[in-house]
């Protein structure tokens, strides 16, 4: 047993040596390896691109039920929507499978219409049951129709006071009870979310089940096959009405472990994978030869929820000196420069209209710049100048525990004892939706003003007691008359106005301190040509598209 | 009584060159007294922590996060910019704390269970082993994660969780020698005086196989801290901000490429202190476990 003992003892001591030793070598494997693949010379076109998506495994590809960065990606290559984000270039919208973008008609009623014409020509992929056939308004209206429809779409509040209809077999007439802005209306016919249009002959011979994971729709990518908690591969299709892909097709690999994705793009038997949100990782990959790395929006916003009917934070004081008590600049060097940067409204004004500036806040004073001082005079105000503990629970991701963390420390610097409870990351999402943590901290990107500022802060949205609950963690009410106005303005520069003085109200109450944005970030094989900019991308990827190639 | 006394005498009497006999085996045995170094190293590390950590193991500094180790910060600093060598000794504290109370727990528990199922026998005997044999059949992480996912994170159902996964361990080992003794002389003598049950168990019965036990605790006390350090790695550990070996493994996987010292480091107190927990448990056997002896 002793000799046994040791020789595990010693055999252990091996293998920790060459742990240390690994990541000096992995860099000159690395290099040879992206070597040996270029003097083997690739295949540029009519190549597979292999894809490492950061999940276990899909969770939806009807795109109705995409939710997840890992389904969006997939579903965004094999739907189009009336009109779509600019590749790389969001929120910039052009015509997709409408053939331009129309101006609304008012109505006598006080309704709004707006006249789609579809391009002709447009082939659906061939279905398990159905053959390949031509994408006709019956198509628009059965998807449009299925997207408001709470028991098939998880976005059907979206879609309230919509009626579509269809004109003729390329005319699609939208007619909104409420008129919207293009800015708020568009998003909702765009290339995501409910905006994907599906082939209805297709779903309603497989049933809305198996279209889950078979999904047939008009894009530049065709689904094939799927191997749970592996792999999704999809093929080029040949007749995609803006010309046959350059790429033979794609195969996403379900790959939840950075260490494995980064192995895989090293050995370059992957070309493009979800890297991490970090400065160093995406220096050291960036430093490979061979490889590049794409930091690109839309970023997901960071923001601090309070709970304002929940003691202490009830108290105005108690809310402002938690802002003034938080470092901004120390949290964006969680991840280091250039993955994240501040935010100074809930909604970005890097992404989108609405949006609240440094400067803008500045002028008005509600900055709230990092002062423990200040934090400390405010909580002698309430009363709690010795302190006080609250307990949170926090999801075991990073981009949540981080963020707890790093405020648990910063709180804890005025006095303030956040004890943190780590549970895993659906159990936090159901945990904060029944109220268990006075301060939340939630991470999402929202299409535009009025989606964030209706889902975090309208009364209808409280958690719990709302009329539809949703995600207003703070159980704020204050503001429902400026939302409700923004979004039956009309004129673009009005509703601008009306949603930044909502912004001004909230930062005034401070019920949520915005914190940051976090920038996406993928790394790929430097043979890999996306075809178009990495600007802002709203389903969260880089976007394959007909123009991606692989290059030599 | 007189017997009684007698017996107690002529033991007292056998104990003295009996230890040092015991110790001299112990000692013999080089590999043991390795473990026993490092098991007094490591709890004087735990001990003394405060003093001989260099930086507030809960300070952050996220400006000089993942800095690679310098002379300030001799192991570097991990994702918060924590200095990681005082972070690893306080962890030291978490793991021993887990790991001793856990076995005391289990362990207890576990040999009353196994102890009285083989002196009461029948009916009684068949329940609570063969619920020990169901408790058995689960992998030690899976039961581990069982009793987490129901209690929830956090040190206390940490201690818990492992505690149950002892347990079952330590009653298999306290019933088979239970079932010998109950059948032995002196059981039975006591039995005819009308000893009660619970005297009959713990002083007749518990002191026979006190020995095996303390190998068990021992062993187990390495597999204690090691599971602390699974189940802290899954993200079902202590909360944060306190220092955990998993847990500071876990962060620092991630970052295996860049800063391979933040996973290392952790790793390596986690290798030695069970290493040395095993070493001394097999030492202790060496010298406790009669057949060995021979």
């Amino acid at each position: 047993m002793r000799k046994w003992l040791m020789l595990c003892a010693l055999l252990s001591i091996i293998i920790l040596a060459a742990a240390c030793a690994a990541p000096a070598d992995s860099g000159s494997d690395t290099a040879s390896s992206s070597d040996t693949a270029a003097a083997d010379g690739e295949t540029s076109e009519g190549a597979v691109l292999r894809l490492g998506i950061n999940a276990a495994d899909l969770s939806s590809l009807d795109p109705h039920f995409a939710s997840g960065t890992q389904d969006r990606t997939v579903v965004s290559m094999v739907f189009n929507g009336l009109v779509r984000y600019s590749p790389g270039d969001a929120p910039n919208i052009e015509p997709d499978l409408a053939t331009a973008i129309p101006e609304p008609e008012a109505t006598d009623d006080g309704k709004q219409v707006w006249t789609f014409e579809l391009r002709q020509g447009v082939m659906c992929h061939a279905g398990p049951e159905t053959e390949a056939y031509e994408l006709t308004a019956d198509d628009v209206v059965y998807s449009l129709q299925k997207s408001a429809n709470p028991d098939r779409s998880a976005f059907a509040g979206e879609y309230d006071g919509m009626t579509v209809e269809k004109v003729d077999d390329y005319t699609v007439s939208i007619t909104m009870d409420t008129p919207l802005s293009p800015v708020l209306f568009l998003p909702k016919i765009a290339d995501y979310a409910g905006g994907f249009i599906v082939c209805s002959q297709a779903i309603e011979a497989v049933g809305d089940e198996a279209f889950k994971t078979h999904p047939v729709g008009t894009g530049p990518f065709m689904f094939e096959s799927y191997t749970p908690q592996d792999r999704v591969v999809l093929t080029a299709n040949p007749d995609y009405f803006r010309g046959a892909p350059k790429l033979a097709g794609v195969e996403g690999r379900y790959m939840p472990d950075i260490s494995s994705r980064e192995l895989g793009l090293r050995a370059g038997e992957l070309d493009v994978i979800h890297g991490l949100d970090e400065a160093q990782w995406v220096d050291a990959i960036s430093g490979e030869e061979g490889l590049a790395v794409d930091v690109f929006g839309v970023g997901e916003v960071a923001t601090i929820y309070f709970n304002i009917d929940a003691e202490p934070f009830d108290k105005p004081e108690v809310r402002k000196a938690i802002a003034y008590a938080l470092n901004r600049d120390a949290f964006l060097a969680l991840f280091g420069p250039g993955i994240a940067d501040n935010v100074y409204s809930p909604v970005p004004a890097q992404f989108m209209d609405g949006g609240l500036t440094k400067d803008d806040v500045d002028a008005l004073d509600l900055e709230y710049a990092y002062d423990p001082e200040m934090a400390r005079e405010l909580l002698a105000e309430a009363g709690l100048a010795d302190g006080f503990s609250f307990p949170v629970v926090s999801s075991e991701m990073n981009a949540y525990r981080k963020v707890y963390e790093a405020m648990q420390a910063q709180l804890a610097e005025v006095g303030i004892d956040m004890q943190v409870d780590v549970v895993d990351h659906s159990s936090m999402h159901s945990l904060i939706r029944d109220d268990a943590n006075p301060v939340v901290v939630y991470v999402a990107f929202r299409p535009n003003a009025d989606v964030y500022l209706t889902r975090f802060f309208h009364s209808d949205s409280i958690v719990v007691t709302g009329a539809k609950p949703d995600t207003n963690f703070s159980h704020y009410a204050a503001i429902d008359d400026l939302i409700d106005s923004a979004r039956a303005e009309t004129d673009e520069a009005a509703q601008i106005e009306l949603w930044k003085e909502a912004q001004v109200q909230i930062l005034e109450d401070m019920v949520a301190y915005p914190l940051m944005y976090q920038n996406q970030i993928y790394a790929r094989s430097d043979k890999v040509d996306y075809g178009h900019p990495l600007n802002a991308i709203m389903n969260l990827n880089p976007q394959i598209t007909e123009m991606t190639t692989i290059g030599q | 009584m007189t017997t009684a006394t007698l017996d107690a005498n002529a033991q007292a009497l056998q104990t003295i060159s009996q230890r040092e006999r015991m110790w001299r085996t112990f000692t013999q045995n080089k590999a043991a007294v390795v473990g026993l170094i490092l098991v007094i190293i490591v709890a004087l590390i735990a001990l003394f922590a405060p003093v001989l950590a260099p930086h507030d193991p809960l300070r952050q500094d996220t400006f000089n996060r993942l800095a690679p180790p310098s002379s300030d910060y001799p192991l570097g600093q991990d994702d918060y910019g924590r200095d990681i060598l005082s972070r690893t000794i306080y962890a030291a504290r978490i793991s021993l704390m887990v790991g001793i109370l856990s076995v005391l727990a289990g362990g207890t528990i576990g040999t009353v269970i196994g102890i009285f199922a083989g002196y009461r026998g029948g009916a009684t005997e068949t329940f609570l082993m063969r619920v020990v044999d169901v408790l058995l059949a689960f992998p030690d992480l899976i039961t581990g994660l069982l009793v987490l996912a129901v209690l929830g994170g956090g040190l206390f159902k940490m201690i818990i969780a492992i505690a149950i996964v002892i347990s079952p361990r330590f009653a298999r080992i306290a019933h088979g020698p239970t079932l010998a003794l109950r059948e032995r002389d002196h059981v039975l003598a006591a039995r005819s005086i009308g000893v009660k049950e619970g005297r009959m168990l713990f002083r007749h019965i518990l002191p026979n196989m006190l020995g095996e036990l303390l190998v068990m605790a021992s062993l187990w006390t390495a597999s204690a801290i090691r599971i602390e350090a699974n189940l802290s790695f899954i993200g079902l550990g202590v909360s944060p901000p306190t220092p955990t070996w998993g847990q500071m493994i876990r962060d620092g996987t991630v970052h295996l490429t860049t800063t391979p010292w933040f996973s290392i480091v952790p790793g390596i107190a986690v290798f030695v202190t069970v290493l040395a927990f095993n070493l001394l448990g097999d030492g202790l056997r060496d010298v406790l476990d009669p057949k060995l002896q021979n």
